[in-house]
């Protein structure tokens, strides 16, 4: 499913935290914002989630205006959530028991996507006896059982060490490679959005717009190896180059103003 | 090994108590009026168990449905509170200034509006719960992260399962915090209720008499029973918690004999959801 956001932009009061923005997601793609804090990604990922209204301009999904509308797309975040009085296989199937009913097949289920992304020991534990990798796996797996061909996921990986999180990136473009869904990928690590994606968007801060767009050619299915390419180093400078020219210009616009 | 030394070691320290209540009374030979000798007291329970057992179910009725009433009125009155801000900001001054009136001066008026019967004891009862249980169910809905609001809405869930499934399940472990409170200290409010409400029974008003006629040995009876009343009231309701939040104290939810798990067959499951997932 193709997702496009169409000149959306949003002001709290009279701060713009989103200046107008386009951005299109093809169906199947993994595209990557990357940004500073307080760019407004976070606003636009409320935006194509329906949780916020824009200001102005409309969300697709392929020719269906969805701006405003809950439930559309699967929505994953930095923190997993999980609910402590669910087990494994009852977390993973809360977006049923909140819309409708708990089917059997919805178990059933749940149970295979644990076995299959490696929880299947854990389908009845309940959440405080899993790592924080383990928990954000069944954050993942959570959003993947809504059965939205669109998933928005907000630096999903931001709270875990370096070495969870590279088997946690890896973890995911297989797991993304499997499904094969539509992935929108929100971090601050320029690393971990070329790793994982076929696009990357570099966004500006305040009010946040976006500045430039990098197709990433490297080959599929990619490998810890692929960091120390020099097709990803090139790749990492032309995109740290143009978020740090960014910074520079954002602080020396701060020095005016103070 | 911890299971046991939970019981043999409470208990062992209260036998040590009687010991050394008893060696005290012998050692300087207090007047039984003063201080009656343990066994003293349990002969007291054992010759005027006839009127004890009456006294002391009327208590215990008057606590179990104080301490029912009294959590009902405050769960309620928590959930609109916590979800009506304008309730919520207009009422929680007015219920903290309630709690700095003391409970034997609403006793008198009770007595006046529900005459001497079990209706008085059981509203001071509940009015001692009432609070407790409030102000924990408010913080509990006060803590559900917002995050997890927000990730339920965006599922597309409504208000309503919002609550029963999100906010609902986080108000219980500070309920039952409020609850093991309540436990002990509305038995004093039974007791409280007996005294400015009461002609006959309960153990409140077994105390008072056997006081009046300087039986030490019956006033003892009555705080020893009170006192079991308080303990088995505690154990029971850190009981119902147990089995109520099982993620607290264990890894898995308890096997209940009578439901099967489904079984999965690998293949079967896996199939859909790649089926689903296209």
């Amino acid at each position: 499913m193709k997702l496009r956001a169409e000149n959306v932009h949003h002001n709290f009061g009279a701060t713009a935290a989103l200046a107008p923005t386009t951005l299109e997601v093809q169906d199947g793609e993994f595209a990557s914002i990357v940004g500073p804090s307080g760019c407004g990604k976070s606003t636009l990922f409320n935006i194509i989630s329906g949780l916020l209204r824009p200001t102005a301009g409309r969300v697709f999904l392929d020719e269906h205006d969805v701006t405003g509308q809950t439930g559309r797309v699967g929505y994953m975040l930095q923190k997993d959530l999980l609910l402590p009085w669910r087990t494994v296989t009852q977390n993973i199937v809360l977006g049923a028991s909140l819309t409708g009913r708990v089917t059997r097949k919805d178990k059933e289920e749940a149970v295979a996507l644990a076995r299959r992304y490696g929880l299947g020991e854990f389908v009845d534990h309940y959440p405080h006896t899993l790592s924080g990798g383990m928990r954000q796996r069944v954050a993942l797996m959570r959003t993947l059982a809504v059965h939205k061909d669109v998933m928005l996921l907000d630096e999903p990986f931001g709270a875990l060490d370096s070495q969870t999180r590279l088997r946690m990136q890896q973890w995911l473009l297989d797991v993304w490679q499997d499904q094969q869904r539509t992935v929108l990928f929100i971090t601050h690590d320029v690393d971990e959005a070329i790793f994982l994606s076929d696009r990357v968007h570099v966004m500006s801060a305040r009010p946040g717009a976006f500045r430039a767009s990098y197709d990433i050619d490297l080959p599929r299915p990619r490998s810890i190896e692929i960091l120390t390419s020099p097709a990803f180093i090139e790749m990492k400078r032309e995109i740290l180059q143009l978020i740090y020219s960014e910074t520079l210009k954002q602080l020396a616009q701060e020095g005016e103003a103070a | 090994m911890r299971r046991v030394s939970q019981i043999v070691l409470p208990v062992a320290l209260t036998a040590a108590v009687f010991g050394i209540w008893d060696i005290v009374v012998n050692v300087f030979t207090i007047q039984s009026y003063v201080l009656p000798r343990p066994y003293a007291v349990f002969a007291q329970i054992g010759t005027d168990w006839d009127v004890l057992q009456p006294a002391m179910w009327q208590t215990i009725e008057e606590f179990v449905i104080g301490f029912f009433v009294g959590i009902a009125c405050g769960f309620v009155l928590a959930v609109v509170m916590g979800e009506l801000r304008i309730v919520r900001r207009g009422l929680y001054p007015l219920l903290i200034a309630s709690q700095a009136i003391p409970i034997i001066a609403i006793g008198a008026a009770l007595v006046i509006w529900l005459g001497f019967g079990l209706t008085p004891k059981v509203v001071i009862v509940a009015l001692i719960i009432f609070f407790p249980v409030v102000v924990n169910v408010l913080d509990g809905l006060a803590n559900v992260d917002r995050d997890t609001i927000s990730l339920a809405r965006a599922m597309g869930a409504g208000p309503v399962r919002i609550f029963l499934h999100i906010k609902l399940p986080g108000t219980l472990t500070p309920l039952f915090s409020a609850l093991k409170l309540a436990a002990t200290f509305s038995v004093t409010g039974a007791v409280l209720g007996e005294w400015t409400a009461s002609t006959n029974g309960g153990l409140g008003v077994y105390l008072l008499e056997q006081n009046s006629r300087l039986n030490t040995a019956g006033v003892f009876a009555a705080i020893l029973l009170l006192a079991a009343i308080g303990i088995v009231g505690f154990l029971l309701i850190a009981g119902a918690e147990q089995l109520a939040t099982p993620w607290r104290t264990r890894s898995t939810p308890r096997r209940l004999p009578f439901r099967r798990r489904v079984p999965v067959t690998r293949a079967a499951a896996t199939q859909s959801i790649k089926g689903e997932s296209s």
